[in-house]
């Protein structure tokens, strides 16, 4: 077991790009579209006959944008969506969830941002999981609450 | 004769036992150490609950050794006429099987978590206010808790040949145990990082496989010390050398014509009965006295000795 620190510093040095996807999320939403999901719950997310709006579908757009790509939004029930996301068939679900949110064994949560709110990401891809948080973490003080209304 | 006699330890020995003790201490408190910085760090992930399961398991023979210290060296009293070693032997027992059964939860784990398909999410976190990814941060957390385990495990796998402390040899394989499985840890969350989900589950499984055998072998040998079998030597199956060379010793007495020995291991001390038969029966009880004197001063090891004058030993078939 002499070998083991030599063989975790290699590791470390030859890491410097990581993680990685498993699926290679991250790779696929910069080369085509990312698939959004998302269910309604003012003022977070406003799901009518119109495209889809609300703070969080404002800011999937400006992530979408600074990853050079478009949004394919898809509506559908927090259940029908989170079954989706863990088929494969999405990248993100936005509906305003929040931290304590019951179906993390299904779906991976992002870094809480504006009190304990929450994106749901697709388990191990996290390239992509830590692109989206290092998004919302560096969302501007107070931009959340300009975008929701909220005082 | 003095019956009710209390054990002490050769004064090199009880050194050394107190030495175990220090260390024992300092096990419990690293391991609750570990218990704590794992449950503040790693708060959600399932990874990081095995781990955090692993360390209080670790807590159980430092535990057993410590308890076992406080009674084996009592002297017997009416209601335990043959004294407070087994203790010891009790600990020993507790600790495999804390050891197997550690081994059995990092395999039931590991192969729930491959067969299920598992993808560990592993994000970013801020520490001191920087983005890292959450992967290094357990990383330097599980290489934090494996350096204490590394150098108590080896220092006290030499102290448990020396005094033949099968406890305390039971707790070097469970801080062997703690290690591997960190380590097991590191590779799979560093695995994660490139994208192989399955790798966290699939060296844990390993790992788990390992443990399980040393559990089952320690828990063996646990099991055959409480049914008397003949003593072993400390972390092996081997025979213990002691009882052929006090028998062969006994059997240079020019006065012994044919001497039959049995003896059983309690915790560190060997406890028996030694049948002779003289050549003669000028001053015979003081004779046997003195040879059950001599026998207690032949190796520290030899403690409750009786020894028997018979007019000749008829050997069973089964005996070698």
């Amino acid at each position: 077991m002499r070998w083991l620190p030599l063989l975790v510093l290699v590791l470390v040095v030859s890491g410097c790009g990581l993680p990685r996807d498993v699926d290679g999320s991250l790779e696929r939403v910069r080369g085509g579209a990312l698939r959004a999901g998302v269910t309604d719950n003012p003022p977070w997310t406003e799901v009518g006959d119109g495209e889809p709006a609300g703070a969080e579908v404002e800011l999937v757009e400006r992530f979408a944008a600074g990853l050079g790509t478009r949004v394919e939004w898809r509506r559908g029930s927090e259940s029908a969506l989170v079954t989706a996301l863990g088929n494969g068939e999405l990248d993100l679900v936005v509906g305003g969830f929040e931290e304590q949110s019951p179906w993390i064994e299904q779906a991976s949560l992002t870094h809480p941002y504006a009190d304990g709110h929450v994106w749901a990401l697709p388990l191990g891809e996290n390239a992509w999981q830590v692109e989206v948080e290092r998004f919302l973490l560096a969302l501007p003080e107070g931009e959340v609450d300009r975008l929701t209304g909220r005082p | 004769m003095r019956v009710r006699d209390r054990f002490e330890l050769p004064p090199d020995k009880a050194a050394l036992h107190r030495r175990a003790v220090r260390l024992e201490w300092w096990t419990i408190a690293f391991f609750a150490a570990a218990v704590a910085l794992l449950a503040v760090t790693l708060g959600q992930s399932q990874a990081m609950k095995a781990a955090w399961i692993e360390d209080m398991l670790g807590l159980v023979p430092p535990a057993a050794f410590l308890i076992a210290a406080r009674y084996r060296d009592r002297p017997p009293d009416a209601r335990f006429p043959y004294g407070y070693h087994r203790s010891v032997s009790v600990a020993f027992l507790a600790g495999s099987v804390a050891l197997l059964g550690l081994g059995g939860y990092v395999v039931h784990d590991s192969l729930t978590r491959l067969l299920a398909g598992e993808r560990a999410p592993i994000g970013l976190v801020e520490v001191l206010g920087v983005q890292v990814w959450l992967g290094w941060v357990m990383i330097a957390v599980l290489l934090v808790t494996m350096a204490p385990a590394i150098l108590l495990g080896r220092i006290k796998l030499k102290i448990a040949r020396q005094l033949h402390d099968k406890v305390l040899y039971a707790d070097a394989e469970m801080n062997r145990a703690d290690w591997l499985t960190a380590g097991a840890a590191v590779l799979g969350v560093l695995g994660i990082g490139f994208g192989l989900w399955w790798a966290d589950a699939a060296a844990a499984l390993v790992i788990g496989g390992d443990i399980v055998r040393d559990g089952v072998k320690t828990t063996r040998s646990a099991v055959a010390n409480l049914m008397d079998s003949r003593p072993q030597v400390v972390g092996g199956r081997e025979p213990h050398p002691l009882p052929g060379r006090l028998l062969a010793a006994v059997l240079d007495h020019d006065w012994v014509a044919d001497a039959w020995l049995r003896v059983r291991e309690e915790g560190h001390v060997f406890v028996g009965e030694l049948l002779v038969v003289p050549t003669g029966e000028d001053g015979l009880l003081e004779r046997l006295e003195d040879l059950g004197r001599w026998a207690r001063d032949f190796d520290w090891r030899v403690h409750d000795l009786v020894v028997v004058p018979v007019t000749r030993i008829e050997r069973g078939p089964a005996e070698g």
